[in-house]
């Protein structure tokens, strides 16, 4: 099956089973390893990926639903520079191991999306859908709170 | 390797379901899937409703409100009509799973999968939810309560899907009520839920009380003489103790990884009280 | 589209901001920060390449059996199958283990438990791996299943090793101090408690996984997620009857680790896969199911307690049997054990001590180490025991720790002088001070409708190191670089926990350099020096004390060649800046690069070695040579005082951690960021432990398979924490640190058992405390008030 879609900015046509998981089209035939898979079954919340600016679970999507969508990946969110929710990360110590990491980015850019404002509690329950088993969150949402801000002063607020 | 399909219109659906009897829906995919995964099921054809248009959007019909089927429950969050109309519905979903779960898993889904820990399926039951199926030529409507047979069992026969989920606008509760009870407080497989509808009076009488639980039994539970024993009631915790051994009769719990059947049982006559918090109104 | 090509290269691990100044003591991003959110850091799990062949297990599926045959046949000719693998395709030892090499890579003659590997696949693809196992048999003779350590010590059990001499027991230990026994009878009070603790599943994001190819050069490569390269390489060598010098191991980041990954996993049998795939690189990834049902666990602990005091609150007794269930393998049981002895009175002095632990095989998963290490379990029992005293004395629990608190030069409770720094008494002091606990009745007559609310203490203290026998050796390797860069050779892998960053820190920092200017290459056992494991709170510490060593070598070598060139009398007068050296007086500078081109390829590279200090009195204290080997006792510990707001929900039994405090001991603190990370990390694994995580196993079968059945803590189910640190500089630490890595994971369980105690006024014996748990211990309470 053909599949023609949108990745990370640019058109992109495959040739692969329409049952074939995003996750592994992604990772093995893409190349892009950025996405992880951590349990499969859609608990941990490391394959996330934006699927037309929405956050979703590449290991339970098949490749067939692709079609004519605009697909994110995490190697699609830094330009030249750092995003800024990226950058925050870095500084404010919210990356450890690092597996979680990129899907814990896409769900951070959907809920700064949705919510430019977020309280902690807020900020928590958009992260409630990735596990992050190495820093116990707070940096992380340290992190988010920072990349809110740092938005909100670009925007001269 | 499997075919996956995805259908662009109802008719579209309606035909496939009817060449393929052992064709399998799905929409987002959060369940099918992990039963793929487990080995439960394995479908040689894969349905895939998320681009039908006509199983999707919230029409306002009065004193109804028709859902579509494939809408995510994130979508429902978002949707003011829905924000409106059925905060209780709101209350239990924006519980439900984890919001990229949320962004994916629908309404429909939710229905038919049939958990008896289903989040969205309390709410439905207090709204009189009516179920909208159809199949290649034929259509039909039953309750929500005659629907859900048991865990993981609808009254769909093959070659249907349902077409559309009608709500009874509740009338003028001031108690909008949902509480879930699970191992971690999100992402979490409901362990008890309570889900309530009350309107009342001015000097704290009950003057009408609707009440459902889930996770309690092979489906939602409702009983009759919960909702009329707390009729016409002071709402304070003697009136809500007094209907525990009620709630303790009305439900059948089981034993799981999760909990046992006992802690069920106490669980969910206990969260009757926290019904008392709604009296300072 | 084309697949990228991979093949194991040289590690240089990429990182950000070129110019950040690395110092001790600030708090500069970690240099592995910028590729890992970029997603461009390659994980093990993250190799593929050109040609790839998959290899998966086929697993035992019972807990215990005798093997009589595999039937492959079907297997091999499946399509897309390219051999399938048995104990007969082994030329080596076909054993492995750290201690005792009990554990076979694939079964020959006893299947062990539900996750013992049978047989291995290797295949074109994954769905054609699938299909392939499923078509695997055996002929098993099930034999019964031992299933409960207590039961497995009575004579006549069933053996899970025949041939071991020691029945079912994998290492006993038996501890006296003082009059022993006898010191009971001496107390004026006494309390007994028994408490369980769980299997918990470390649950890394990254599951188990590697790659591996025999190069052309006929070395076996393998690339795996572990905590030890260098040992991982000895066993692979072992086990599949190869040359030390014909097997490479890799080791990237890992996504997490905790002590699941010390030890071999996955490369005995991507090795055995890769030399039966004709130089095509095999690729192996446990699914979360695989790595449930075949990875170690923390070892589930039953502990009875006695412990008994004078009326003022001082310590005169313990007595403490202590029962591991360690699963069918050593796999550093028998480590555990001892390290649980060591620790099981706590950070006190109680002059009287009887310690007995048994460390026991059965047919369960496999127990292993779990950041914790032993010492999570007994400070969940000790702590516990220190409140129910308090409460007997009617003393308060923080004046009864501090009464008993150990200083410097004190002896702990297995007799071993503190000779290292100790600052339980700062930690438990600062607490005191602290808002958590000045402010705790007030908060506590607060509470709602429905809610009890409590606040609970826990003292802690976590060793680091290997003890007296194994050496905690490391060596590294620094060296100026033709382009003029420093490449750090980081000896001890990092699964997380900061330590590369950190080495970049050290470098960058004696020799006054940023980080552009530090390349790190992760551990290899072609291109890095052995220095031990990842685990053990002993990375920074050891492998950090002889960076700081081979650091200054080559800074010493720099700066004397900048002052012959630069023609000045000593090297006093010249000093490295960012990018070069210059001569202070005259201020002529001469940039690394060019300097560089005056070294010789030898004088480039400088290596040092560091191993670290012993118990001297290590025989005389425990003449048991088998437990000294084990560990005990060590002369290095980190300390700590944790304290948490718990709120209790009488309808549903949950648990609230309102607030969480915790002060530590580590020595002093080289990166804030990274030692936070650790504090607040370690805390909200041992709140899963204490809250969420129950790991389920019936009759040797697991019951929770997944993350679905098994509960991990979520952003909503951690508090915020308040990490302090109580900086006392450690002298034989680099820089006065001490290890981090562990100490904090045993703070949440002792200290949300002890507040829902003091919310509910019921003590709650096993973990973790569930809703339902703590829902039924307050409900029984109450009938019995009733009474």
């Amino acid at each position: 099956m053909t599949i023609t879609f949108t990745l990370n900015g640019q058109p992109v046509e495959v040739d692969t089973a329409a049952d074939r998981r995003v996750v592994d089209l992604l990772r093995e035939d893409l190349g892009l390893t950025g996405a992880k898979e951590g349990c499969g079954s859609g608990d941990c919340g490391a394959c996330t990926i934006l699927v037309d600016g929405e956050s979703r679970l590449s290991c339970l999507m098949l490749a067939a639903q692709l079609e004519g969508r605009t697909i994110t990946t995490i190697e699609g969110v830094a330009s030249e520079n750092l995003h800024t929710i990226q950058a925050a990360f870095v500084e404010h110590g919210a990356v450890q191991c690092g597996f979680c990491t990129p899907g814990m980015v896409l769900a951070a850019m959907d809920l700064l999306h949705r919510n430019p404002h977020p309280t902690s509690h807020e900020i928590r329950q958009a992260l409630s859908g990735n596990l992050c088993r190495c820093t116990g969150y707070q940096k992380i949402v340290d992190a988010v709170h920072a990349a809110a801000r740092s938005c909100d002063l670009r925007e001269g607020k | 390797m499997k075919d996956v399909v995805l259908p662009a219109s109802l008719n579209e659906l309606l035909e496939i379901l009817a060449g393929d009897p052992d064709a399998t829906v799905y929409a987002g995919g959060t369940d099918l899937l992990v039963k793929m995964r487990q080995g439960l099921v394995d479908p040689a054809l894969l349905v895939c409703i998320e681009r039908v248009a006509e199983l999707r959007g919230v029409i306002d019909e009065g004193d109804k409100l028709w859902i579509g089927p494939a809408m995510t429950h994130a979508s429902l969050l978002e949707h003011p009509l829905i924000q409106r109309h059925l905060p209780l519905l709101v209350s239990a979903v924006e519980k439900l799973a984890s919001p990229p779960i949320r962004h994916m898993g629908t309404i429909g889904g939710n229905i038919v999968t049939a958990s008896p820990a289903g989040d969205t399926l309390p709410p439905l039951y207090l709204t009189d939810a009516e179920v909208e199926i159809r199949s290649n030529g034929s259509s039909r409507t039953v309750p929500i309560f005659n629907f859900v047979l048991g865990p993981g069992v609808v009254d769909l026969q093959p070659g249907e899907i349902i077409s559309g989920i009608r709500v009874a606008k509740p009338p003028a509760y001031i108690v909008h009520h949902f509480e879930k009870v699970g191992r971690r407080t999100s992402q979490a497989c409901t362990v008890v839920s309570l889900a309530a509808l009350m309107s009342v009076s001015r000097d704290g009488l009950i003057e009408r009380a609707r009440i459902a639980w889930g996770g309690v039994g092979p489906t939602v539970v409702t009983s009759k003489e919960v909702d009329e024993a707390l009729q016409g009631k002071p709402l304070s915790i003697a009136t809500l103790a007094s209907v525990g051994p009620l709630v303790e009769a009305a439900v059948s719990p089981i034993d799981d990884v999760r909990a046992g059947a006992e802690y069920r049982r106490a669980v969910a006559a206990a969260l009757v009280l926290r019904l008392v918090q709604h009296g300072d109104r | 589209m084309k697949q990228s090509e991979q093949k194991p290269d040289s590690m240089l691990a990429s990182h950000g901001p070129k110019d950040t100044r690395l110092s001790i003591g600030t708090s500069a991003p970690r240099a592995d920060a910028y590729a890992k959110v970029t997603g461009t850091e390659r994980f093990a799990a993250d190799y593929y390449g050109f040609d790839l062949l998959w290899a998966g297990v086929k697993r035992a599926g019972v807990p215990h059996a005798r093997l009589k045959s595999i039937d492959t046949s079907h297997a091999e000719q499946a399509p897309g199958v390219v051999c399938v693998l048995t104990h007969r395709h082994i030329n080596g030892a076909n054993r492995q283990g750290v201690i005792r090499k009990d554990q076979p890579v694939l079964v020959d003659n006893k299947v062990r438990h539900c996750g013992d590997a049978v047989a291995l696949v290797v295949a074109e693809d994954k769905k054609s791996l699938a299909q392939a196992l499923e078509l695997i048999t055996f002929d098993l003779e099930p034999l019964p299943a031992v299933t409960d350590p207590e039961a497995a010590l009575v004579a006549g059990s069933v053996l899970v090793h025949e041939d071991h001499p020691g029945g079912n027991v994998l290492l006993a230990g038996d501890q006296s101090t003082g009059i022993g026994e006898a010191a009971a009878d001496e107390c004026d009070v006494l309390v007994e408690g028994c408490f369980r603790t769980p299997r918990q599943e470390h649950a890394y994001l990254e599951t188990e996984a590697g790659w591996a190819q025999v190069q052309e050069d006929g070395k076996l490569a393998i690339v795996c997620s572990t905590q030890t390269p260098f040992r991982d390489r000895a066993e692979v060598a072992e086990a599949l009857g190869l040359d030390l010098s014909g097997v490479r191991i890799i080791a990237p980041y890992a996504g997490g680790a905790f002590g699941g990954k010390d030890g071999v996993t996955v490369q005995t049998l991507l090795g055995l896969a890769a030399l039966h795939a004709d130089g095509r690189p095999v690729k192996m990834w446990w699914s979360r199911e695989e790595s449930f049902l075949a990875g170690t666990k923390r070892h589930p602990a039953t502990m009875f307690y006695r412990l008994g005091a004078k009326s003022d609150g001082t310590l005169h007794f313990i007595s403490v049997r202590l029962y591991l269930d360690t699963g069918p393998y050593d796999h550093l049981g028998g480590v555990v054990l001892a390290l649980a002895l060591e620790h099981a009175g706590g950070p006190y002095r109680i002059p009287n001590a009887v310690l007995k632990g048994w460390c026991v095989y059965t047919n369960n998963p496999i127990g292993g180490a779990f950041r914790g290490f032993g010492v999570t379990q007994v400070t969940a029992a000790i702590e516990q025991m220190m409140d129910m005293l308090a409460q007997r004395l009617d003393m308060d629990p923080l004046e009864l720790r501090l009464k008993n608190a150990v200083r410097q030069g004190d002896r702990n409770c297995v007799g071993k002088t503190l000779v290292t720094s100790t600052g339980i008494v700062e930690c438990l002091e600062g607490l005191k001070r602290h808002p958590v606990w000045t402010e705790r009745d007030a908060w506590k007559s607060a509470s709602g409708p429905f809610k009890r609310r409590g606040v609970g203490i826990a003292a802690l203290m976590h060793a680091s190191g290997y003890g007296p026998v194994v050496p905690d050796f490391a060596n590294a390797k620094v060296d100026l670089t033709r382009e003029g860069t420093f490449r750090v050779y980081c000896g001890v892998v990092d699964m997380g926990q900061g330590n590369a960053a950190t080495n970049a820190q050290i470098v960058g920092a004696i020799l006054g350099q940023e980080a552009g200017r530090i390349e790190l290459v992760l551990p290899d056992t072609d291109l890095t020096l052995p220095s031990g494991s990842a685990s053990a709170s002993r990375c920074t510490y050891t492998f950090g004390n002889a960076l700081a060593g081979a650091t200054r070598i080559l800074r010493a070598r720099i700066l004397q060649r900048a002052a012959d060139l630069l023609m000045v009398r000593n090297t006093e007068e010249v000093a490295l800046i960012p990018g070069a050296v210059r001569c202070l007086r005259t201020g002529r500078e001469i940039p690394l690069q060019r300097l560089a081109e005056f070294f010789g390829d030898v004088e480039r590279v400088a290596t040092d070695h560091f191993r670290a200090p012993v118990a001297a009195e290590a025989e005389t204290l425990n003449p048991d040579v088998n437990l000294r080997l084990h560990g005990l006792p060590h002369t290095l510990f980190s300390y700590g005082a944790h304290a948490a707001w718990i709120e209790v929900d009488e309808l549903t039994g949950g648990i609230e951690v309102k607030r969480y405090v915790a002060l530590s001991d580590c020595g002093t603190v080289l990166n804030s960021q990274i030692y936070e990370q650790q504090i607040q990390g370690g805390i909200a694994q041992g709140l899963g432990l204490a809250l969420t995580e129950e790991f389920l196993v019936n009759e040797g079968r697991i019951t929770t398979p997944d993350f679905f059945t098994y509960i991990l803590p979520t952003a909503t189910d951690v508090p915020e924490i308040e990490s302090i640190p109580v900086e006392i500089h450690e002298a034989t630490g680099p820089f006065g640190l001490k290890g981090v890595g562990e100490i904090a994971v045993n703070g949440p369980l002792p200290v949300v058992a002890n507040g829902v105690a003091d919310a509910c006024g019921v003590r709650i014996f096993s973990a973790p405390l569930t809703p339902e748990r703590v829902r039924s211990a307050v409900a029984a309470r109450a009938r019995e008030e009733t009474l």
